[in-house]
């Protein structure tokens, strides 16, 4: 238990956040590089305000037609996706470890309000794991890779709140905790986590083709 | 260190002495105040640590129920006081000397701008480190910040 805590909070977090850091910076790296090969247009094409433009309307909760299309998943991905970020980064016992370590601090989130939203992350991932099995164009597209993410996102929060709820055998969940958020800090550059960091691009590049080329919305 | 007689389920004794410290007069106030602590010393062994300088605000984790003798018992520290009461002078620890007499946050929390973090982080590191060379005692958040 005590080697495990010390290695866990040591140096396996140590590799995950090097990881993490010079995992996204190549991969950026190697991302320009194949789009200079591959498609130069793409750079002739960017437009910073119809990007902005087409980030904006996506950034918007019922800002494309696809989201009105389909409400119930736009309510649960915003929810999904503004608890995912806030929580690990504002809770309490997580700012406290930033103070221990590096003796920075910041805005921590009320305990209530962190564990609605750790409920949120949950149950979202309980609706999207219901939606690739059970929609029909969603399973097409669906592979292993897909359930292990899901798994690896959901790990850290249902861990999380079992710790923080001390339910039974919690000292040890506190360390798979531990070890759950450092796997997914390793996963982010090399899956499809990495949309965090490309989604600004992607929307980006779309929203110029169709607004400076196809003078068409996108959204 | 600062503690106060308290168990967990109890803390709501904090908030009524800080009630009765703005509408009673003090003589009285730490009459009665000897009378709750005398009542719960007696019933338990379980300190508060709340520093008193510390809020209990709602981001923060339950306080902790330190049971100071059991654990000096367990921990073999009875005639070592200074193994946590230390004493620092210029950065230096000072061997013989111990500080059971004054808070933590006299130290702890003496910057231009004291926060709380700062003296949570104390005894995080304080209570941790020793467990953790020990191979002995809790170390992860809910084995000390108990709910109530």
């Amino acid at each position: 238990m005590y080697s495990h805590y010390e290695f866990v909070t040591g140096p396996f977090a140590w590799m995950a956040f090097l990881i993490f850091i010079f995992g996204s910076i190549y991969r950026f790296y190697s991302l320009y590089k194949l789009a200079r090969k591959k498609d130069g247009a793409v750079f002739e094409y960017m437009d910073l305000k119809f990007a902005l433009r087409s980030i904006g309307h996506w950034l918007t909760p019922f800002g494309s037609r696809s989201m009105k299309l389909n409400p119930s998943m736009t309510v649960v991905t915003f929810l999904f996706h503004i608890s995912l970020f806030l929580v690990p980064i504002f809770v309490f016992g997580h700012v406290v470890l930033w103070k221990e370590n590096f003796d920075i601090s910041w805005f921590t989130l009320p305990n209530i309000v962190a564990d609605i939203m750790t409920l949120i992350v949950i149950c979202s991932c309980a609706f999207f794991l219901w939606r690739r099995i059970k929609l029909p164009e969603v399973r097409y597209l669906t592979t292993v890779g897909d359930y292990v993410i899901l798994l690896i996102v959901a790990a850290p929060f249902i861990t999380g709140f079992w710790a923080y709820h001390q339910f039974p055998g919690f000292a040890a969940i506190t360390i798979i905790h531990i070890i759950s958020g450092e796997i997914m800090l390793i996963a982010i550059p090399f899956t499809k986590l990495f949309h965090m960091f490309t989604f600004p691009f992607t929307r980006g590049y779309i929203g110029s083709e169709f607004g400076g080329i196809r003078m068409a919305k996108d959204w | 260190m600062n503690y106060s007689s308290a168990k967990p389920k109890k803390l709501f004794l904090n908030c009524i002495i800080s009630a009765m410290k703005s509408i009673v007069p003090k003589g009285i106030f730490l009459t009665s105040l000897f009378l709750i602590i005398s009542g719960t010393a007696f019933s338990n062994d379980c300190y508060t640590i709340n520093g008193e300088s510390l809020e209990d605000n709602t981001n923060t984790r339950p306080f902790v129920c330190f049971p100071h003798d059991e654990h000096n018992e367990n921990a073999g520290l009875d005639d070592n006081c200074a193994r946590c009461h230390h004493v620092y002078t210029d950065g230096q620890l000072m061997p013989d000397e111990s500080s059971e007499d004054s808070s933590c946050s006299e130290c702890h929390m003496s910057q231009e701008k004291p926060n709380d973090l700062d003296l949570i982080v104390r005894y995080h590191k304080l209570c941790r480190s020793c467990h953790l060379e020990e191979k002995k005692g809790p170390i992860t958040c809910g084995e000390c910040h108990k709910k109530p």
